[in-house]
């Protein structure tokens, strides 16, 4: 036992020591050690890619929740096409098939100079230390005025008990009634999202509530994504069950009595969607990282998704302001781009100069049928931001039933790419 | 727009134990090395993972595209990037320099192909 505690002393001295070296200077015995706040698509894909590529690394992944619902799919739990549990998606497989460490708890705030994280973990605080930290929180949303109360009129924008509350709701509807919804200012969460919805609710109307109607209100000024099949869709599949509205903006909401008082009229509904508009995930507010000209984004070098204010602090998916496209294949694109800029990092080399992001999504127009999307991004080194590349922007010609199959087929790899 | 509520953190905090204090203090001798740099065409390829699987094991539907002839994968990329679209592969393609793809379907090849589920 003396031999012990004069190597443990040993030790600790060593330890200690290497410690307060940067890590160039470090022994390599110690791992360097990043921290991936919020396990959605971003964050689950980075810890994974750390993992698969970086070899001697840690990392540790938080979330508030033991597991992940994905907003891909949910709108077809909210029709009741498909159940909750085919959306969601554990952290078992990051951990043990990747060594991830899992630790489920709500990180509250960060301190850049310590590098450290302070996260509630039941009653308790506790802080943890990073040489990396990756931010991957999501969205976070701005009120409406009034009597709003999200429980009682869902957004169902994040998924959960959100979408189990809007599918409640829109069973329980009765015959000719009405369903309101409405579409936040861009950039939110998944752009084609909130016309898939009204397609969705639109579909579901016409087989199941005979005399039943849905209005859009569009905060927008147009449809902003897939405006050919969602256009055709408004006007043409659902012209009996659906009116479409731009230009809409939101005076107050009173969730009590599901009622909205708009620019262009007040609306009532047997179910009000009220899907308010967004801004970057608290956490990275409460870091001090929202730094874009419009007070709600987080600006990031797209070569490495560092924060242009701490570059050993990473923010990806719907929380960056580069201007791509907020959904979760865009956040599992960047995360990759994120995993590998890192790792270079700690070998001392530059991030790759030209990285290629993409999203390609599809969205179910009928309950048969579906459309897709694309669009991808190249590394512009003149205005050092991530430009998409016209030709391959493009919507599918038109739903139909093999964009369905493969719809479940994306879903299926996605989830595996960045879960599993 | 930016919201100002600051959370509540107690004064007293607790150390977590992350993985670098543990093993720090277990793995002295472990002398692994930092993470090598990464192989070309490694990052542009996982962009194709999300729809072809992780290292192109796909776990439902779409092609598997690990373990190729490189050739013939270049081959096969240019000619979609060229031809008139016909999905939506064609059109993701045009998102890459003819030198991506080259690197792209040189690092495919050297993943194992499809018909083995191991994609670590």
């Amino acid at each position: 036992m003396n031999t012990n505690r004069r190597d443990f002393l040993t030790l600790a001295g060593f330890t200690s020591l290497s410690l307060a070296l940067p890590r160039s200077l470090r022994a390599n015995t110690t791992p360097p050690h990043v921290l991936v706040i919020g396990g959605g698509f971003g964050g689950a894909t980075v810890a994974k890619y750390l993992k698969l590529w970086g070899g001697n690394i840690d990392v540790t992944l938080i979330d508030r929740d033991a597991s992940h619902y994905a907003c891909i799919l949910s709108n077809l739990v909210v029709t009741g096409a498909i159940p909750m549990s085919r959306i969601q998606l554990g952290y078992g497989n990051l951990k043990t098939k990747r060594g991830v460490n899992i630790v489920q708890g709500e990180a509250l705030s960060v301190d850049p100079a310590s590098k450290e994280v302070t996260v509630k973990i039941g009653n308790d605080f506790f802080a943890y230390a990073f040489d990396k930290l990756v931010l991957s929180p999501g969205i976070d949303f701005i009120n409406p005025a009034g009597n709003y109360n999200s429980d009682l009129t869902p957004h169902a924008w994040k998924a959960g008990t959100q979408t189990l509350l809007l599918k409640n709701q829109l069973a329980a509807m009765a015959k000719k009634q009405t369903f309101v919804m409405t579409i936040p200012k861009s950039p939110y969460r998944c752009p084609p999202g909130p016309y898939e919805r009204a397609c969705s609710v639109a579909d579901y109307l016409k087989r199941k509530k005979s005399g039943a109607k849905i209005i859009v209100l569009d905060a927008n000024a147009s449809i902003q994504a897939e405006p050919i099949n969602f256009g055709n869709a408004f006007t043409k599949t659902y012209k009996d069950v659906l009116t479409y509205i731009p230009n809409v903006a939101v005076t107050e909401v009173d969730s009590a009595t599901k009622t909205i008082v708009t620019s262009q009229g007040t609306f009532k509904g047997a179910v009000l969607n009220v899907i308010p508009n967004q801004r970057a995930g608290q956490i990275v507010a409460n870091a001090g990282l929202v730094n874009d000209p419009t007070g709600k984004w987080a600006l990031v070098d797209p070569l490495s998704y560092a924060s242009t204010l701490y570059p050993d602090i990473h923010i990806l998916g719907d929380s960056q302001g580069t201007g791509q496209p907020k959904s979760g294949h865009m956040a599992n694109s960047q995360a990759k781009v994120c995993a590998d800029a890192i790792i270079r990092s700690f070998s001392g080399e530059a991030p790759d100069p030209s990285p290629v992001t993409s999203s390609a999504c599809f969205s179910p127009i009928t309950s048969k049928t579906a459309s897709w999307l694309t669009a991808s991004f190249q590394y512009d080194p003149v205005t050092k931001a991530m430009k998409r590349v016209e030709p391959s922007f493009a919507e599918a010609p038109r739903p139909t039933s093999d964009g369905m199959e493969q719809m479940f087929h994306w879903a299926d790899n996605i989830f595996a790419d960045s879960f599993s | 727009m930016q919201p100002s509520s600051k959370p509540h953190v107690p004064s007293t905090l607790k150390r977590a134990a992350t993985p670098r204090t543990i093993l720090a203090l277990s793995a002295v001798c472990a002398c692994n090395p930092l993470p090598a740099a990464p192989p070309a065409g490694q990052l542009l390829s996982s962009q194709c993972f999300q729809c072809h699987g992780t290292n192109g094991q796909p776990v439902s539907g779409f092609e598997g595209i690990g373990g190729e002839n490189a050739n013939e994968m270049y081959k096969e990329l240019l000619e979609m990037s060229l031809r008139k679209p016909e999905g939506i592969m064609d059109l993701q393609i045009r998102a890459y320099t003819p030198a991506q793809l080259r690197l792209i379907a040189n690092y495919l090849s050297t993943l194992p192909k499809t018909s083995e589920s191991d994609d670590d």
